[in-house]
């Protein structure tokens, strides 16, 4: 048994007794800090398995911003859950039951865990780490394409896995195989070695011990590009969705109860004094999300935090003086803008939509970076402004 | 075994420490607001502790700095974290206890 099997088991028996306290609480606050706490310890079981993005993901959304939109309707409903007698309703419990063992069984037929055999490792998959943003010269860990660079060979790759090594550990393979086979040049990492791997560690060494760029990013912004795309779509629609259903014509004094702090000195110099460095830092994971964890989920929902600690310290009078809802309404369906948008420039560049290495020809590479910015972006503008929109809906509400 | 394992070694035992009389002083504590005066520290000095005693064994000075940074940012987050919900439960009326008062006994 090693080290990261033990964490795992660990942290696994406390997300169960989490997930058990959170039905049983019957104050519905404590209900909604639990449900922060399990986010939080499903991102350290991310963690554990080297997946930083979805691990920043659920810190982020989860254990942050989820919790206080949770809160924020608790006020216009129900301190305490009603006691309801507890019978247990039979048929609902075979039915979960039935359902539990089905994807029981359902794992069995999963590859091991860390399997290099996995479809996800073969199937395309080489073919997009070849199209990581780090494709491109100048600092370590990118290359200049190579003499004689075919880009329609670059994107014509045919799928075929030459050879899969029976050591879990060699991720190098792919890169090896197929990638000097069509000439297509992985970013090579200066520095950093691929971390040691010691004997019976399950775990094959992340990407981020031996690639900086991001092939997260690339996964999710390129390969799932459509996907991606309609995520953000979902939330515009639930932005607007929320507006239509709460947004009523201002009454005389919507903007009471939003009293700001003038009395809690502490709190106004310390959020006076955070708040900058939480934009900076949101924007810093959005722009750097093609390179390391992070993107415009996290990041948006970070700058959301920014402008919702500010309503919570300054009241809301003050944020719509910095961002009047018509503006935030606006940006809304900029993001999604930007991202179609992209999409929409690679098109009428002469490739397919969401293909961002039509944006720069010389060195698709570059163009890849470009567009994955720009989406990442895009995202990132509307994640933060449904979310502000959604929190201040629920304070509009809670005041009229 | 060199000096920064040494330093290290302190720190982390250090911050264990801390965070474990914070763990046990939320258990044993009577009342609210002693309860947070206990476990706030975990939350400081505990985990700086930890973050400080990390930096020695860092090789690479950009993760050192955001270790630092991480630590500062939680030495100023944290208290005021707590501040707040003092604050909070003082505006509600939370009376302390006061010695005499039932339920304090362990």
């Amino acid at each position: 048994m090693t080290a990261v099997i033990l964490i795992d088991t660990f942290l696994l028996i406390l997300v169960t007794i989490t997930a058990v306290a959170i039905i049983e609480v019957r104050n519905l606050y404590a209900s909604a800090m639990l449900t922060s706490v399990y986010s939080l310890l499903m991102a350290l079981v991310w963690v554990n398995m080297h997946s930083m993005d979805v691990a920043f993901t659920e810190a982020a959304v989860g254990g942050g911003i989820s919790t206080i939109l949770l809160i924020g309707t608790l006020v216009h409903t129900a301190r305490e859950e009603k006691p309801q007698k507890s019978r247990v309703h039979w048929k609902a419990a075979a039915v979960t039951a039935l359902c539990g063992a089905a994807l029981i069984y359902g794992t069995f037929d999963m590859p091991r865990f860390g399997d290099p055999k996995a479809p996800i490792h073969h199937y395309r998959v080489p073919e997009m780490m070849a199209q990581t943003v780090g494709f491109i010269n100048g600092t370590p860990g990118k290359q200049k394409p190579p003499e004689g660079f075919d880009h329609t060979e670059y994107r014509s790759f045919n799928n075929t896995v030459a050879d899969v090594p029976a050591d879990p550990t060699d991720t190098a393979w792919r890169e090896r195989s197929l990638m000097a086979q069509h000439g297509i040049i992985l970013p090579k990492v200066n520095g950093h070695a691929p971390a040691h791997v010691e004997p019976g560690h399950t775990h094959p060494p992340d990407d981020f011990n031996g690639h900086v760029p991001n092939s997260v990013t690339s996964l999710l912004a390129a390969y799932r590009g459509y996907d991606t795309m309609f995520e953000t779509t979902v939330i515009f629609t639930a932005g607007v969705s929320l507006i239509m259903l709460l947004r009523r014509p201002r009454r005389e004094g919507y903007l009471q109860r939003s009293a700001p702090l003038v009395d809690q000195t502490i709190l106004r110099v310390v959020g006076k004094m955070s708040i900058p460095f939480i934009l900076l830092f949101g924007l810093y994971v959005i722009t750097h999300g093609e390179l390391g964890p992070g993107g415009g989920f996290q990041g948006g929902v970070a700058v959301a935090c920014a402008f919702i600690l500010f309503a919570l310290i300054f009241g809301r009078p003050a944020l719509y003086r910095v961002l009047p809802p018509p503006v935030s309404d606006l940006l809304t369906g900029l993001g999604v803008l930007v991202y179609s948008g992209t999409g929409a420039a690679c098109l009428l560049l002469g490739g397919q939509f969401l293909d961002y290495s039509m944006l720069d020809l010389a060195s698709p590479g570059d163009g890849e970076a470009l567009g994955m910015t720009l989406v990442e972006y895009g995202v990132g503008i509307t994640v933060s402004m449904v979310m502000l929109t959604i929190f201040n809906q629920l304070a509009e509400e809670q005041s009229t | 075994m060199q000096w920064n394992h040494i330093v290290t070694t302190v720190f982390l035992a250090l911050g264990c420490v801390v965070s474990l009389t914070g763990s046990y002083g939320l258990l044993r504590m009577p009342d609210f607001y002693t309860r947070l005066h206990t476990a706030g520290k975990t939350d400081s000095l505990g985990q700086v502790l930890i973050f400080l005693g990390l930096v020695f064994v860092t090789p690479d000075w950009l993760t050192q700095c955001k270790l630092i940074m991480v630590a500062l940012i939680l030495m100023i987050a944290a208290p005021t974290a707590t501040h707040a919900i003092t604050k909070a439960a003082h505006l509600h009326d939370l009376r302390p206890w006061t010695k005499g008062d039932p339920g304090g006994e362990p």
